[in-house]
């Protein structure tokens, strides 16, 4: 966790603490770069308002060499630092004010999709499981609950971005330079409609399992469901 | 319009052909030069101008030049009635002294007119009026050689009629005779005759001759011995010496009333422009509509085509409006385009010369004088406010024509500072107005920031010195009112920080195209908690809702209204937030089921700091801030927000947003 305000900092290792995660803390970019580099932690906590470096940096040292979960903490409610710390290859965001819960809800998501990342790692990665929702991709299909799922050619593309990339926020202009190769207003529009109605074939009735997160002027992210 | 008086001192001094001129310009230069104030020398040029002997022309040349030696800026308009003209132009120069020499006053004569210095008093009264004293008098006699020289000397056709006349009497005469009427009746033709020459010609030299030559005539004619000279009876000299003065007298009258008639004629003509004028500037609103007239007004009154140019701020000037006269309305007016031919640079330079000096120049000035057009200044109190172009080709304008034309400039400078006058005032209003509201919003702010802050350092120090005795059920309620306290100043935070991104009234909008249902969901993760004391439930169209929104703004308009209902409503209410497409735009409502507004209460609902006076469920009132936001947020977005009745109670709160169609790339 790297985070300069001492009473966050508390405040945060105090939660990490009650729930029995194991944690380390550094107070600026580099001493976070330091300790990264020498203990390989499994998630990352990142300030975005440190004092020696700019956070944006600290993510692209450390994607340079690993593609551990990072978390940003921001303090402003503006959107452009998040979409940039995303953009960086940053995971999830928090913003300050936050609850302990919402800490702890993205704590589990990242934990989840390292779960994934790791099941990655296995042989058999031609087909993507999660929850009740799975995607062939040599057949180039996607199911739910073994029914098949009648997506058009984008919404199946825009699926399995999101499902490659489980557990990660991506931003608006990730996913149209993935699945157009341009960004134009008119495409993030597009977007827009287009994961409307990809989520409601995906979470047809009131209550049914959420599997696409939305994220109001950030982007869009698939949580891994059990 | 009231007068501006403006701090520093301006003298303005009148400028004449006299030799004594020189004395008053220099007295003025003087006081210019003691009070540190602006010096203005004027000429006003009479219609007769032409008609003065070259002696006091070249002495008016001299004085204009000492003036401009003595650092005068020396300005020259045409008019007929010296003292109205000065008058007119030291209120529009805002003069503060008028300096006029003594020669103006002239001594008591029978048919005294009144003097400059009372005429200049009944027009300009608010003027200070310094005369200078000076013991010549050649002034007088200037008048009397006018009176004898130049435009006295009859015209070749003054003549021809004066003989066609006279010829005309004699041939009545004639007929006279051939009926038998005695010499009597004759005489009085003869009268007749004279009557006529001196009404119809100018020169009274004419009348005289004509009397002469009337009473030769008759004498030749009709008198015996007929076909001579002679006379028999002296009695004729006398008529002869009566119908001279019949003559003289008749045609001085005439004279007089023929100058009159063209004086009203010119009089009314010239109150007619003005009070057109006048008329259509009441209507303007701004200050292109106000140049637009003066270049309307100008272009018919002189029948040429005139250019306005302005010049904004510090930029460059530019070429604002062309006024083609002898075209029907709907050619007339053109705004160039910003690609004209290069050679207009020149039309530029003049004119940025004269915007800068407020002096005219171009045709008939010494500034660029080879051009074939006027360029005037539209200015009042050292403000330049455009510079008008007439294109004259090479004529000049005749000195009446002349004079209604700096009038119509000077009624437009007025029209344009008191418009710019309007416009410092609302700008000072809105200044003051927004001081107004910051410092009310800080004050309310200090008192409610304040008061949970109180409540949650207390509390904190309670724990930290008293953890051990308290009992579980108190610790738990001092870190449950800790928690609401806290929950209760980020609520505050947000919506002050929205605030705080209305700048100079203006709300700067980050627009995306959202979906309505993302928005909804995105503010229902941020209510207040007590929404789980409450039934909330979404309504969602079958349509996809797509509107152009600042999607964080939107969001708190929505958090605000759906808060609002949780903090109005008891325990277990029902709280519905529907989204639909209404003709042509999206509607987002929220109804609850709770005791409602009174009607007499629904308009100030969305007024700033309003709280009305129900108790909120926790017991704090609140800033007050909430609708107040959302209807600024809302109609910045183009939208309307509106509070209605719910049945059987309960409040409607909805606000549209403009629908907005997308084409879907594949």
């Amino acid at each position: 966790m790297v985070e300069d305000d001492i009473p966050v900092s508390n405040l945060i290792v105090t939660t990490l603490k009650t729930h029995e995660y194991k944690y380390l803390s550094a107070k600026n970019g580099s001493e976070a770069l330091l300790m990264a580099s020498s203990h390989n932690p499994d998630v990352v906590f990142l300030d975005l308002g440190l004092p020696d470096m700019d956070g944006v940096d600290v993510i692209k040292e450390i994607r340079g060499w690993s593609n551990m979960p990072i978390i940003v903490i921001s303090a402003r409610s503006d959107d452009e630092d998040k979409i940039e710390a995303l953009d960086a290859g940053a995971d999830d965001y928090l913003t300050k004010p936050f609850s302990v819960e919402e800490l702890l809800a993205r704590l589990r998501v990242t934990i989840r999709r390292l779960s994934l990342m790791n099941q990655e790692l296995m042989p058999d990665n031609s087909e993507y499981k999660n929850g009740e929702l799975k995607i062939d991709f040599a057949a180039g299909c996607a199911y739910l609950k073994d029914t098949e799922l009648k997506l058009t050619p984008i919404e199946y593309k825009l699926l399995c971005l999101l499902a490659k990339n489980t557990g990660k926020v991506l931003t608006h202009t990730y996913i149209t330079q993935n699945i157009w190769g341009r960004s134009w207003e008119n495409d993030i529009a597009s977007l827009r409609v287009f994961m409307v109605t990809l989520r409601k074939k995906l979470e047809p009735a009131e209550g049914s399992q959420q599997y696409i997160q939305t994220h109001v002027g950030i982007g869009y992210r698939m949580l891994k469901v059990d | 319009m009231e007068s501006n008086i403006a701090p520093a001192e301006r003298i303005l001094v009148c400028l004449s052909s006299s030799p004594s001129n020189k004395k008053v310009i220099e007295a003025a230069a003087n006081m210019a030069a003691a009070f540190g104030a602006a010096f203005t020398a004027l000429y006003v040029k009479p219609d007769d101008y032409d008609m003065l002997p070259l002696e006091d022309r070249e002495r008016l040349k001299s004085n204009i030049a000492f003036a401009e030696e003595k650092g005068a800026s020396v300005t020259t308009i045409s008019g007929n009635d010296a003292a109205l003209q000065i008058a007119e132009y030291a209120r529009i120069s805002a003069a503060t002294k008028i300096v006029i020499g003594r020669s103006g006053i002239g001594r008591k004569r029978i048919f005294r007119k009144a003097s400059l210095t009372d005429k200049l008093n009944i027009h300009a009264p608010n003027a200070q009026i310094c005369v200078i004293p000076d013991s010549e008098r050649e002034l007088k006699d200037q008048k009397e050689r006018l009176r004898i020289s130049g435009q006295l000397m009859p015209t070749l056709k003054d003549c021809i009629i004066s003989i066609l006349i006279l010829a005309a009497s004699t041939g009545l005469g004639f007929l006279f005779t051939h009926f038998g009427f005695s010499e009597a009746n004759i005489i009085t033709i003869y009268i007749l005759g004279v009557l006529s020459i001196s009404v119809t010609t100018v020169s009274p030299f004419l009348g005289a001759f004509g009397s002469l030559f009337s009473v030769l005539l008759f004498n030749y004619f009709f008198i015996d011995p007929k076909h001579s000279f002679h006379t028999y009876e002296p009695e004729y000299a006398v008529t002869f010496f009566i119908m001279l003065i019949a003559s003289l007298i008749t045609g001085s009258l005439a004279n007089r009333l023929k100058l009159n008639a063209r004086i009203s004629a010119r009089e009314t003509f010239r109150t007619k422009v003005l009070f057109d004028t006048n008329r259509l500037l009441q209507d303007a609103v701004n200050s292109e509509e106000v140049l637009r007239i003066a270049a309307k007004q100008v272009s018919s009154l002189l029948e040429m085509d005139t250019d306005i140019y302005t010049k904004q701020q510090s930029g460059p000037i530019k070429k604002m409006i062309s006024y083609k006269a002898f075209m029907d309305d709907a050619q007339k007016e053109t705004i160039p385009k910003d690609e004209e031919d290069a050679d207009k640079d020149d039309e530029l330079r003049i004119a940025d010369w004269v915007f800068e000096k407020r002096f005219p120049a171009g045709s008939g000035t010494k500034k660029y004088s080879k051009v074939s057009a006027q360029y005037h200044p539209i200015a009042i109190n050292d403000h330049c406010y455009g510079v008008i172009s007439v294109h004259t080709e090479k004529k000049s304008l005749d000195h009446f024509s002349s004079s209604v034309f700096t009038s119509i400039l000077g009624e437009c400078a007025m029209a344009l500072e008191s418009l710019r006058n309007a416009e410092e005032k609302e700008k000072a209003a809105i200044i003051a107005r927004n001081e107004q509201l910051r410092s009310n919003l800080l004050r309310s702010i200090s008192h409610d920031i304040r008061t949970p802050l109180t409540s949650i350092s207390g509390n904190a120090s309670n724990l930290l010195s008293h953890y051990e005795q308290l009992d579980k059920q108190t610790l738990l309620q001092i870190f449950s009112d800790i928690y609401d306290d806290s929950e209760w100043l980020i609520d505050l935070v947000e919506n002050l920080l929205f605030i705080s991104r209305i700048e100079n009234g203006q709300m700067e909008l980050h627009l995306s195209l959202d979906v309505i249902s993302d928005v909804l969901e995105e503010s229902l993760k941020h209510i207040d908690k007590r929404a789980s004391e409450h039934n909330i439930s979404v309504v969602e169209s079958d349509e996809l809702l797509l509107a152009k929104m600042d999607s964080k703004l939107i969001t708190q308009v929505m958090i605000n209204l759906i808060n609002n209902a949780i903090k109005n409503t008891p325990r277990g209410s029902n709280i519905q937030i529907i989204s639909e497409k209404v003709g042509g735009v999206i509607m987002v409502s929220v109804k609850d089921d709770g005791p409602g507004i009174d009607d007499d209460k629904k308009e100030h609902v969305f007024d700033m700091f309003y709280t009305g006076d129900n108790k909120v469920a926790d017991g704090r009132r609140g800033l007050g801030l909430g609708l107040a936001l959302c209807k600024s947020i809302v109609e910045a977005h183009g939208g309307r927000i509106s509070l209605k009745d719910n049945k059987p109670s309960g409040c409607c709160f909805s606000f549209t947003l403009p629908s907005e169609e997308i084409i879907i790339n594949e």
